[in-house]
């Protein structure tokens, strides 16, 4: 029986004044959680970066996030090399939320994973971009990847990584769970509010039509005078969480962590009782194929 | 029942003869009134009513054909121009087989036996023959009693959909009628539950599209919805409003209720109007809360509800206004929306393969 204890992190309550508190605050809550697989919200590289002062902010968020993408790659390496150590030290899979990265002159939205040896063992571009980042002219990512979640008694879960505007598009995940995909790991970041309504259109929705396990942090931070937060969650397919609510756990959005077990045979139960993929209708998709 | 023996064929004419299109006409014109006032379509205010009705066997098609009048005409009181009706829509019908009361008893006391023994039912009853006994009387007094309302009202009706023998085969079919009495659309249902499968139907292996005063209407059914695939090609072919019967046989839950069309509206910025049968029979009871959908970003509260009703096993209605207006608007100026062709055409036809 393949078990995970996973945990989603929303940066509440992390200090992020300056590196190393940051790095202290996360790694204290990382062992309190538990898990062996941890996830953290998106723009988490820009919200370090204007935390301890290595980036300013701009009048709005767009403007911020134009400045930091003009100037992010060194950055970039340090915040790199601060998850890699997390994650080692740590001994998790550490997907250390989201960064923009600069690559033959386009702009993107990234995620990373770090394993337990503090490698990077997955890259991730998004690839359906917000207005917002269009006008900022990113670029669009055209790879999905997935990789291998090895615990160290055994067992492994394949999993790929969801960035921010991905979620809502359903493209990704069926993508994903096609491909073979057990868990997705979601680093997000919602205006604070009454946003229950985006995020289950979001990464629950996926869930509920893939049947595979979905981490999602939201990112709980101000940037540029604007509010960010909503709730971190796990999600399972409805029919194996409690209420038949999709959700194992739920937070609140100033909620700094959230964990929950994954039991990997209760979705295989699913999977095969309401074989929801099995049932796709090839025939009637060709329209797709043409896009 | 098996249709092969003289007595079943004889009845089944008998049935034929009791639903004839002439006798059903003439009872509904008795009813209907002869000087409609069609409502003038403004695209920024197009009133649809999604029906919730509950399951009663009729035994006589004019007592069917009174219901679906009762509940069209309490739509068009509340104004409405497009009015869809639940999946299943002739289970009402079986009630006019003899010996179906003592069918339904027997399944309601081996659901009771088998839920005290915690075992799964048996079927005696081989529902695939029933559907394909019941089509030949079932087409006409529909397609009657739905044009006839239709053209009475001059509205445009979503029957809902009917298992009924199409070419040797058994289909689950949604029928749309304008506002002339005349059907305009049909739409096999593309993805099947496993129970369906177990009476052979055969699913569809396209999506209609069809183009009305009101907009483009679209016709999936049920589980279609449970699928993004089916939204995405519906909006792709250009629908601004999804009209989605169904009839859930599952105990009422809010979080499986919510896995349908509402997560796909907001997925493919459409409107939904969903119907649904709820009651009991023949061991299966249906659950769910017909309801008006639209992308969060056009909702007054933000929640993707325009109406919802709130009973989930009794007879009810939701009506609201959809603005096409205002739908075209959010299309054009989508905030988060977007369109990656590249990344599509590297993965579809790898995991769309035949």
């Amino acid at each position: 029986m393949i078990i995970f204890k996973v945990a989603a992190i929303s940066l509440a309550g992390i200090r992020l004044n300056s590196v190393d508190h940051y790095s202290r605050d996360l790694s204290g809550l990382i062992k309190g959680c538990g898990a062996g697989i941890v996830v953290l919200p998106a723009y988490s590289s820009l919200v370090l970066g204007l935390g301890c002062g290595a980036f300013m902010s701009g009048p709005d968020f767009a403007g911020t996030l134009y400045m930091f993408s003009a100037d992010s790659e060194g950055w970039n390496s340090l915040f790199f090399e601060l998850h890699s150590t997390l994650a080692r030290k740590n001994k998790i899979f550490l997907a250390a939320g989201t960064t923009v990265e600069t690559e033959a002159g386009g702009y993107y939205h990234s995620a990373y994973c770090f394993n337990p040896a503090g490698e990077i063992c997955c890259r991730q571009k998004q690839t359906h971009l917000t207005q917002v980042e269009r006008e900022l002219d990113f670029t669009r990512g055209e790879v999905l990847e997935l990789f291998n979640l090895e615990r160290l008694n055994g067992g492994s879960l394949k999993a790929g990584l969801v960035v921010g505007n991905d979620a809502r598009h359903p493209e990704v995940s069926r993508i994903f769970a096609l491909l073979g995909a057990d868990l997705v790991l979601c680093s997000g970041a919602l205006e604070a509010g009454i946003n229950c309504w985006p995020q289950a259109a979001g990464m629950w929705a996926q869930v509920q039509q893939n049947q595979f396990w979905a981490v999602e942090a939201q990112l709980s931070a101000t940037i540029a005078g604007q509010k960010y937060g909503a709730a971190s969650a796990v999600i399972g397919p409805c029919e194996i969480t409690p209420g038949l609510s999709g959700y194992l756990a739920r937070g609140y959005p100033d909620t700094p962590a959230v964990t929950a077990v994954l039991n990997e045979s209760d979705r295989q139960n699913i999977k095969s009782s309401y074989p929801l993929l099995k049932m796709l209708n090839r025939e009637a998709y060709t329209g797709l194929l043409s896009l | 029942m098996a249709a092969g023996s003289f007595k079943e064929k004889l009845f089944q004419r008998y049935l034929i003869w009791l639903c004839r299109p002439a006798r059903i006409k003439k009872h509904l014109r008795a009813r209907l009134p002869s000087d409609r006032k069609p409502v003038p379509v403004d695209r920024c205010r197009i009133r649809a009513a999604a029906l919730q009705l509950e399951l009663n066997l009729h035994k006589s098609p004019f007592d069917y054909a009174d219901e679906m009048h009762r509940r069209t005409r309490e739509a068009v009181d509340r104004g409405a121009q497009l009015i869809v009706f639940p999946e299943y829509n002739n289970l009402q019908l079986m009630g006019m087989l003899p010996g179906i009361e003592k069918i339904e008893e027997n399944y309601r006391d081996k659901d009771s036996a088998n839920k005290e023994a915690g075992g799964g039912g048996e079927e005696e009853v081989n529902l695939t023959d029933l559907y394909r006994f019941m089509s030949p009387v079932v087409r006409p007094l529909v397609h009657t009693v739905f044009s006839s309302l239709s053209a009475a009202y001059g509205l445009y009706i979503m029957a809902g959909s009917y298992i009924l023998a199409d070419n040797g085969e058994i289909v689950n079919r949604s029928f749309l009628y304008g506002p002339n009495g005349e059907l305009i659309g049909s739409q096999d249902k593309v993805h099947l539950l496993p129970v369906e499968s177990g009476w052979s139907l055969k699913r569809g292996s396209s999506f209609s599209v069809i183009e009305t005063a009101l907009g483009k209407l679209a016709l999936p059914v049920c589980m279609d919805a449970t699928y993004y695939e089916t939204f995405r090609l519906i909006e792709l072919a250009g629908a601004d409003i999804v009209l989605l019967p169904i009839a859930d046989q599952q105990e009422y839950n809010y979080w499986l209720a919510l896995r349908g069309i509402w997560p796909r509206v907001q997925e493919s910025a459409l409107f939904g109007v969903k119907s649904a049968l709820v009651g009991s029979v023949a061991g299966f009871t249906f659950t769910g809360r017909a309801g008006i959908f639209a992308p969060l970003e056009i909702t007054p509260n933000s929640d993707g509800v325009l109406a919802e009703v709130e009973p989930f096993d009794s007879e009810a209605i939701a009506v609201a206004d959809l603005d096409l207006e205002a739908l075209a608007r959010l299309r054009a100026d989508h905030p988060w929306r977007d369109c990656n062709s590249a990344l599509y055409r590297k993965y579809f036809p790898q995991i769309y393969r035949l």
